[in-house]
């Protein structure tokens, strides 16, 4: 149903969708109003700050060592200063890590030094880019030459596969996956997809071969496209098996979902040789 | 810590350094904002180790994201916390077993577990008193519907299932509640301001 609301409504509805409390119709009705009121949008801004507050009312509870740990030890290898980053040792919950597999050769192996050449041409572009832009401290460049550069690596490791992306609708997008079993990481390479809403996102996923993505999906990645044109390139880590397949659905913003919300724009099953 | 030169920095211009690569300024961010975060996600998910779970996620998106964070849309500290918090509610709603709260009067507690044993530092004991004493000046229904959507990570329809009124007045008591409660933490001069410990 769409009946108008007067602007008093929307501003009632503002509390709830800063709460996160919003039942899914008032959210949406209450994102498109968002969108072109700037009214509203300072308003959320501030309830923002008074929700945030909130936080401070929670009995205090000191994190374990480690979670710093944790998170030190997945950025070490992308900090500028790695060597001053100590290897911190794996917590006990840390999951093991997956055993070497052998993956097929097959025609997405082949592709491989192709994509490794054009990944290596990318990444000179991208370094040139990166070398004129310096001076601005583009981070949006590094992040992207870091990516090329891990792709380029991941095309040269044996155990990567490539894994087309098929939209799933006349959107233009193209995407695909280089994935390694070995190391549960990859990198999303992407062109064209549709700009997003406010506080909307995409969210890479990966499945395991016959699950269900409504319970089983994993999430690799949040990320919003870039307005420019070209292609997009982004690192992640996921649970990566024989089979995983891989989809991307736009999802709420900004920390997207646990688990897929919507139908997916774009997905992809490693081919069988 | 390492990067003792930090300390002095503002919230943004440690996540600019942190969108250059910088761990040790992600770190100084850490030790700002890893406890109020821990004690959030704490207060929602039952579990441990999800709420440790949901700190790291928050801290990474960070590192990954954070040439992404607008200064003009808010502070570091809101943006954290309601990362914190938006990822908190989403492991409590699909883990229904999680919740705390079956009573809407459970619901309304904030006191520490004994079982952690955290001493209070003087600014942070400082600053909850007063969050705290801004939501004690809330007549009891808003403050009742602001903690079961804010801690228990219920929804509007549920909040009202579990009070007995229906979503309407829901609506209402938090867009007052709310309200009333930017009103007493502007009074108390806490709104907006970073909170950077020296």
């Amino acid at each position: 149903m769409d009946t108008p609301m007067s602007h008093s409504e929307y501003e009632e509805l503002a509390a709830g969708y800063v709460l996160g409390a919003l039942e899914p119709d008032d959210e949406h009705v209450f994102q498109r109003h968002l969108d072109g009121c700037p009214i509203c949008e300072a308003n959320v801004r501030e309830l923002e700050a008074v929700v945030g507050e909130l936080a401070y009312a929670a009995p205090p509870a000191d994190p374990p060592d480690t979670v710093w740990a944790g998170i030190r030890r997945e950025i070490r290898s992308e900090a500028i200063r790695p060597d001053a980053i100590p290897q911190a040792p794996a917590p006990a919950q840390a999951p093991a890590p997956a055993p070497p597999r052998a993956r097929r050769g097959g025609p997405v192996q082949r592709l491989l030094p192709r994509l490794a050449a054009a990944a290596a041409i990318l990444l000179l572009v991208g370094l040139s880019v990166w070398n004129v832009n310096l001076r601005d401290q583009n981070a949006t460049y590094r992040d992207r030459v870091a990516a090329l550069q891990e792709a380029t690596r991941l095309a040269n490791d044996p155990t990567a596969s490539l894994v087309a992306l098929n939209a799933e609708g006349p959107t233009g997008a193209r995407a695909a996956v280089i994935v390694s079993s070995r190391e549960d990481r990859g990198v999303l390479l992407i062109e064209n997809l549709p700009p997003l809403q406010r506080n909307r996102v995409y969210e890479l996923w990966g499945i395991p071969a016959g699950a269900d993505p409504a319970t089983a999906a994993e999430k690799a990645l949040v990320f919003v496209p870039l307005r420019r044109q070209g292609t997009q390139t982004l690192e992640f880590e996921v649970p990566i098996q024989p089979g995983t397949q891989f989809a991307i659905t736009e999802e709420p913003g900004p920390g997207g979902s646990e688990k897929p919300t919507s139908q997916p724009l774009l997905a992809g099953a490693p081919s069988t040789a | 810590m390492r990067g003792e030169a930090y300390r002095g920095l503002r919230d943004d211009q440690l996540v600019e350094l942190v969108a250059q690569r910088d761990a040790d300024a992600l770190e100084a961010l850490y030790e700002r904002y890893g406890r109020p975060a821990y004690s959030l996600a704490r207060r929602i998910l039952t579990e441990e180790t999800l709420a440790q779970d949901v700190v790291q996620e928050v801290f990474l998106s960070l590192w990954r994201d954070a040439h992404r964070f607008d200064a003009g849309r808010g502070t570091v500290a809101t943006y954290l916390l309601s990362m914190t918090h938006h990822r908190a509610v989403d492991v409590v709603r699909r883990e229904e077993k999680l919740r705390r709260w079956r009573t809407s009067d459970e619901g309304l507690e904030l006191e520490a577990d004994p079982k952690v044993g955290v001493e209070d530092e003087v600014e942070a004991s400082e600053r909850r008193a007063e969050v705290q004493a801004a939501l004690g000046e809330l007549p009891a229904a808003q403050r009742e519907a602001l903690l079961l959507a804010y801690f228990g990570g219920y929804t509007q329809r549920e909040v009202a299932a579990l009070v007995g009124v229906p979503l309407g007045t829901v609506k209402t008591r938090m867009a007052a509640g709310i309200r009333k409660l930017k009103a007493s933490l502007r009074d108390a001069g806490h709104e907006e301001q970073p909170w950077t410990r020296q």
